[in-house]
């Protein structure tokens, strides 16, 4: 008895296969002869793109005898549509073309000899093909050197007699030279070759088409059908598809016109469905994709309705689901050829039909295989060879519509439905709905492949395979709990329940049960109660009841499964509650945000039960981590269990220490545990991981919820936002520190402050170490660089300041004081850090810091403008060369404290010097000040030269300075830099001398002398401009000049003539040869030089 | 016609499923549900694809993109989806535009309920009265 096939629907893999025009090669002895190894390696070498499929022909080779030809169909019946040998005989059994392989050289000393056994060959073969159409052709094996024919006169020669010989076109005869390119060569050779072929396979057509003449529509309809598919299939090994197509779509139109009936449908449709998938694949060839899917469609469209005979049912629908998965794998296959294909249109809805198709495959088995509970009695009636394709064994090749046997008939359906009823339909269904979810899954659909996922469960489930299902199962309702479709989450977990009950998986069972008491969930029949009931069952190790609607078969098998998981380690149950939708919610809080380190840390827990019915919980904690440790805080309650009520929310209070080592860190929730059941029975552990927890309730609107009309309780517990995370801080700390300074502080001074720390606690501290530092402020982001620490005057030391002070005992105060010295006029924020052990109670040598900071506001001491005056106490913009001036820095005191000016110095630049002999001494030294008080120094300096660029500074202006209370305390020194003054050049300068005060009426010399200061003699003309209060004696106009570096005395008498502040007459200067800056300069100098005024007194007449 | 209306929310939970049938059985509901549940998909691609072309250009232009690709979901707003179930629709676009325009109003009619939670599953009897009467009028 043959057992049932994979599937009876599957296609022949000649029908499969892509046709390739067969070349038979003969000759060639592959296994002796190395060099014809080589060729024949290099014809059946793999080429991607194909059109030819080369076969080596042994001597013995037997092609198919002929049939004889016929020369009218006027008798002929046909008795079936497709001949199952023919694509076989097509593609193995007659080649298009045989190529006699054979080794000669032009220049052969035997080449009589050589020539006679080549043409007896080509003779021989051209008998074993007797009555085919077959082509022969010579190909010519020679050695590497031979020149080709065409250069070679004796090559031409004997070729051509070859040829005659062999009594082959010339065209037919080819020379194969074997070197280094026989590769090249050889892809030359199966291009001719396929030339050939196709003009074989031309002629094939040529006189398939001929036959159409002697045929009629009433006896010959199949006969239609098969020339029209032969005709598709030959053009087809030509390679010609558009042409192919054509021919197989009038096949397909043909066999639709043929009259169905019970007896020859299945033929039919088998028929139709092999010329279907020559089509759609032919359209996928072509790039016709939208034209392949609409020929399936209108396919599985026309054949519907056919279904043959309703015994069985079964068939029709294998039929279809074939027809969907072939489909399916073609359009696959052109997508991985480059289609394009989108989410709405791709392979995997084919595979998911062809799945459907087989479960109602299955359902019709069910319907009608009912009686067939044993294969027939032999002889076997589905034993036979058959000649057609889709033809029955019991009744081979007979057309008529009526059954000739009807007891055979009967044994004949029996055995198929037998066979159907031992078919495993659910692993065809897994399979093609595998196809499906890969399918779906490259193209971006996600539900849908869940979904699929979902049914292949089922059928996992169908077919016992619970543990597989439950897997699926368990993933898929992860998604739809995410997505909150609670409808398809009920479905799919109650679908889980059955499995997990009837695999006994524990686990499974216990998680999937306290997800089904959830609100969101629905169950069948609204059973909560068996639920719950089960869950109790499992805790007390007991056999949980079934699922409704499950199988009788595996339920006992269950059940035993149950019994033995009883004495099965782990008794304890562990359920990760987060990921579910549970009947237990849970919502922790910490009762502050931050912990000092010696209070309790208290967190409150608030569980709601869901379900109404009593919990009795054993053992609840909760899981703690910090930085250092996680501990584990039990849950309590009065009394040894807590027992939860069904509606309500119950809040738990649970606490602990602070672990010293956390101080500053951060603790958080990580875990709160529920545990149901005896140690000695079994336990269930209930984990609510928080982490996981927050991402769900994210989205809790406490405002909102107020207009909700929900009980109370669950007002209450939905507006809790959980709160899993706080900080340990450090404990009170009872020290006080205090400081005390003089604010503000001095810019550039060593400025002291005392803090003193007061020990408050309740014992002595010990180990106190107080470290003085500075802290950055918007405004001062490095204090370090502008500020020193010390911790004593002008020593300055490394920051931030250590300063050890080993105890202070109960009440006692510390105190110490250190210096800071700013360069910069800003707010110095200073921290005092004071860290010390404690022994208490509870704890020995406890850290403890504490902190304290302090604002020092820096302020200016003084403000140093400068004026520049001449020798007459004039103010001047301008100086000339070696004309000595007068400094005059202004010290604005700004400091609120009284200052004493110990002693100041001008530090002039190198082209200034001193106007008088050595260092003047300061005229403000040991001068107290107080605020708003200006100083006035006054220096006399002059000129050297004139710098290269205008003067910034004359100078640095050091003051040395402390403050006044600070009597033995150091000296500042602070300096300045005063502004410079713009530095001329004069070619000469001028000395006046006259007298201050004059009486009226009495001669006085003016006597005036000009030095040259230039290089060159210097000419100039005078003249002197009077004044009615003055007569004066000497040269009224005169022309000097003055030699470099010498002196010309100019003298005048002056008379004046009247009393009081009188101006005398005054000489002015021209450069005779020289204009410009020069000129302007000296007029200038005699400007400045000669007096503006001269007291002129009354003359007493005595 | 038209067997079922869903409203899907933001994070594609379902807030409303309404169909009309010949019963209301388990099974009817639950293929409604697959069905509506899976169309999500192929609106989920719609909505990518629509927002990379014109992430600049705001709904309208999205919902006339939407209207072209007819494969039964067809309209977005803001803050939620509506899709129509591709089984068996023979009802033209516009009816099935003017329809969904309707739809939009009474959904928002309904979670202006200040008794609604955003977020929650559509309870509301009238709403769901409506919407039945706006599918069978589309028969």
């Amino acid at each position: 008895m043959a057992t049932q096939p994979s599937d009876s629907t599957e296609f022949p893999p000649e029908m499969i296969a892509k046709p390739l025009a067969l070349v038979g090669l003969s000759g060639l002895d592959a296994v002796n002869n190395a060099v014809h190894r080589a060729v024949w390696e290099a014809f059946s070498a793999r080429r991607a793109d194909r059109t030819v499929r080369f076969k080596l022909l042994p001597n013995t080779f037997e092609f198919p005898v002929v049939k004889p030809k016929r020369n009218s169909y006027e008798w002929y019946i046909p008795k079936g549509v497709l001949k199952k040998n023919w694509i076989h005989k097509r593609v193995a059994l007659v080649p298009a073309l045989v190529v006699i392989f054979y080794d000669m050289e032009w220049n052969d000393p035997q080449w009589n000899e050589k020539i006679i056994e080549c043409a007896s060959r080509v003779q021989s073969i051209r008998a074993a093909v007797e009555g085919h159409a077959t082509r022969v052709a010579v190909v010519v094996v020679q050695g590497a050197l031979a020149p080709p024919p065409s250069e070679y006169m004796l090559g031409a020669e004997r070729a051509q007699a070859l040829c005659a010989a062999c009594e082959i076109q010339s065209k037919a005869l080819f020379v194969l030279p074997h070197n280094d390119h026989l590769m090249g060569y050889i892809v030359r050779l199966e291009n001719a070759f396929y030339d050939i072929a196709q003009n074989y396979y031309h002629h094939e057509t040529k006189n398939i088409k001929q036959h159409r003449d002697h045929l009629n529509k009433t006896t010959h309809q199949y006969l239609f059908v098969r020339h029209q598919f032969k005709l598709g299939f030959l053009n087809e090994l030509k390679q010609d598809l558009s042409t192919a197509h054509k021919h197989y779509l009038h096949a397909y139109n043909n066999l639709l016109e043929t009259r169905t009936v019970d007896t020859n449908m299945h033929e039919v449709r088998t028929v139709a469905g092999y010329i279907n998938y020559k089509l759609c694949k032919l359209l996928f060839a072509l790039n016709m994709a939208r034209d392949a899917i609409a020929q399936l469609k209108s396919h599985i469209e026309r054949y519907k309705n056919r279904i043959g005979p309703t015994e069985l049912l079964f068939e029709h629908y294998a039929w279809i689901a074939r027809q969907y998965s072939a489909f399916g794998e073609l359009f696959d296959e052109a997508i991985r050829a480059g289609l394009p294909a989108i989410q709405s249109q791709h392979p995997g809805f084919y595979y998911q039909y062809a799945a459907q198709f087989t479960v109602k495959r299955r359902q019709a088995m069910r319907s009608v295989c009912a009686e067939a509970s044993e294969y027939p009695l032999p002889p076997d009636p589905l034993e036979g060879i058959v000649e057609f394709y889709g033809q029955r064994p019991w009744r081979p090749g007979r057309l008529s519509a009526d059954p000739h046997d009807p007891q055979r008939e009967q044994a004949a359906v029996l055995a198929l439905q037998y066979n159907e009823r031992t078919f495993n339909h659910s692993a065809v269904v897994i399979s093609f709905l595998g196809s499906a979810i890969a399918q779906f899954k490259t193209f971006n659909s996600p539900r849908m492949r869940k979904q699929l996922v979902v049914e292949m469960a089922d059928e996992y489930y169908c077919c016992g395979d619970f543990g597989k299902a439950l897997t699926l199962l368990s993933h898929m309702l992860w998604d739809y709990r995410r997505e909150r479709w609670w409808g398809l989450a009920s479905h799919v977990l109650a679908r889980a329940l059955q499995c997990a009950f009837l695999s006994a998986a524990v686990q499974d069972y216990v998680q999937l049960s306290l997800e089904a008491l959830s609100r969101h969930i629905r169950v069948p029949n609204d059973d909560k109660e068996r639920i719950f009931r089960n869950i109790i069952a499992v805790l007390d190790l007991e056999v949980p009841a079934p699922e409704p609607e499950l199988p009788p078969s595996p339920q006992s098998a269950a059940l035993e499964m149950w019994r033995a998981t009883a004495a099965r380690e782990p008794r304890a149950v562990a359920v990760d509650m987060a990921n579910i939708s549970s009947v237990l919610e849970v919502k922790p809080k910490f009762t502050q945000l931050k912990y000092r380190m010696d209070e309790n840390i208290e967190i409150e827990v608030f569980v709601r039960l869901s379900f109404d019915a009593v919990l009795v919980v054993k053992n609840a904690f909760v899981t703690m981590t910090s930085q250092t440790e996680t501990v584990e805080i039990p849950i309590t309650e009065d009394g040894d269990h807590i027992t939860l009520e069904g509606g309500k929310v119950k809040r738990l209070l649970c606490s602990s220490k602070c672990n010293y080592n956390d101080n500053g860190s951060e603790i958080a929730i990580k875990n709160i545990t529920f545990v149901l059941g005896d140690e000695k029975k079994r336990q269930i552990v209930m984990n609510f991981k928080m982490e996981e927890f927050k991402l769900s309730e994210s989205a809790i609107h406490p405002e909102l919820l107020h207009f909700i009309q929900s009980p109370k309780a669950d007002y209450e517990f939905d507006c809790i936002v959980p709160s899993t995370v706080a900080h340990v801080v450090a404990r009170e700390c009872r020290l006080a520190i205090s400081v005390s300074n003089q604010s503000p502080a001095l810019q550039g001074e060593w400025f002291p402050t005392s803090f003193s720390v007061a020990n408050g606690e309740r014992g002595a501290v010990r180990d106190v170490r107080v470290a003085v530092a500075l802290l950055a402020s918007p405004d001062n982001l490095n204090p370090e660089t502008v500020t020193e620490l010390a911790l004593a005057e002008a020593a300055p030391q490394p920051q931030p300041l250590q300063i050890h002070a080993d105890c202070i005992s109960q009440s006692a105060v510390f105190t110490s004081t250190f210096y800071l010295k700013t360069n910069r006029t800003t707010t110095t924020t200073v921290q005092i850090k004071v860290s010390y052990s404690i022994d208490l109670p509870d704890v020995s040598k406890l850290e403890c810091v504490k902190e304290f900071t302090t604002k020092i506001t820096v302020v200016k001491p003084f403000e140093v403008s400068t004026n520049f005056v001449a020798m007459n106490f004039k103010p001047i913009s301008k100086c000339f060369i070696d004309d000595p001036l007068i400094v005059m820095p202004h010290v604005k005191i700004l400091s609120p404290w009284d200052l004493l000016i110990v002693d100041t110095e001008l530090e002039v630049v190198d082209f200034f010097k001193y106007a008088d002999e050595g260092k003047p001494k300061s005229c403000i030294s040991n001068l107290e000040v107080a605020e708003n008080n200006t100083a006035v120094d006054a220096i006399c300096v002059q000129a050297r030269y004139k710098p290269k660029d205008a003067p910034t500074r004359v100078g640095l202006y050091n003051i040395k300075w402390r403050r006044k209370s600070n009597a033995d305390g150091h000296c500042v020194m602070s300096s300045t830099a005063l502004s410079g003054l713009p530095i001329e050049e004069c070619p000469i300068s001028v000395e006046v001398y006259y007298p201050e005060i004059v009486e009226l009426q009495t001669s006085v010399p003016l006597k005036c002398i000009l030095y040259g200061k230039s290089s060159s003699p210097v000419r100039l003309t005078l003249t002197v401009e009077g004044t009615d209060a003055y007569m004066f004696a000497g040269y009224k106009k005169v022309s000097v000049t003055v030699p470099p570096g010498e002196r010309v005395p100019v003298c005048y008498n002056i008379h004046p003539l009247v009393a009081g502040n009188t101006s005398p007459p005054r000489l002015k200067a021209v450069l005779t040869d020289a204009e410009g800056p020069a000129q302007d300069a000296v007029r200038e100098m005699f400007d400045k030089s000669f007096p503006e005024n001269i007291f002129v007194m009354p003359k007493y007449k005595k | 016609m038209a067997v079922c209306v869903a409203v899907i929310g933001k994070d594609n939970s379902p807030l409303y499923i309404g169909g009309i049938g010949n019963d209301n059985g388990t099974d009817n509901e639950l293929s409604r549900q697959w069905l509506v549940h899976t169309a999500l998909d192929a609106l989920e691609e719609r909505l990518a694809t629509t927002n990379t072309n014109n992430a600049a250009a705001g709904t309208n232009t999205a919902r006339t993109d939407l209207r072209d690709l007819y494969l039964g979901l067809l309209y977005s707003t803001d803050t939620h989806k509506i899709s129509t179930s591709p089984s068996g629709s023979n009802i033209r676009d516009a009816e099935v535009r003017t329809a969904l325009r309707r739809l939009h109003a009474l959904y928002a009619d309904a979670i202006c309920n200040p008794f609604h939670l955003p977020g929650d599953q559509i309870t509301s009897p009238k709403f769901d009265k409506q919407v039945k009467s706006l599918m069978l009028n589309n028969v």
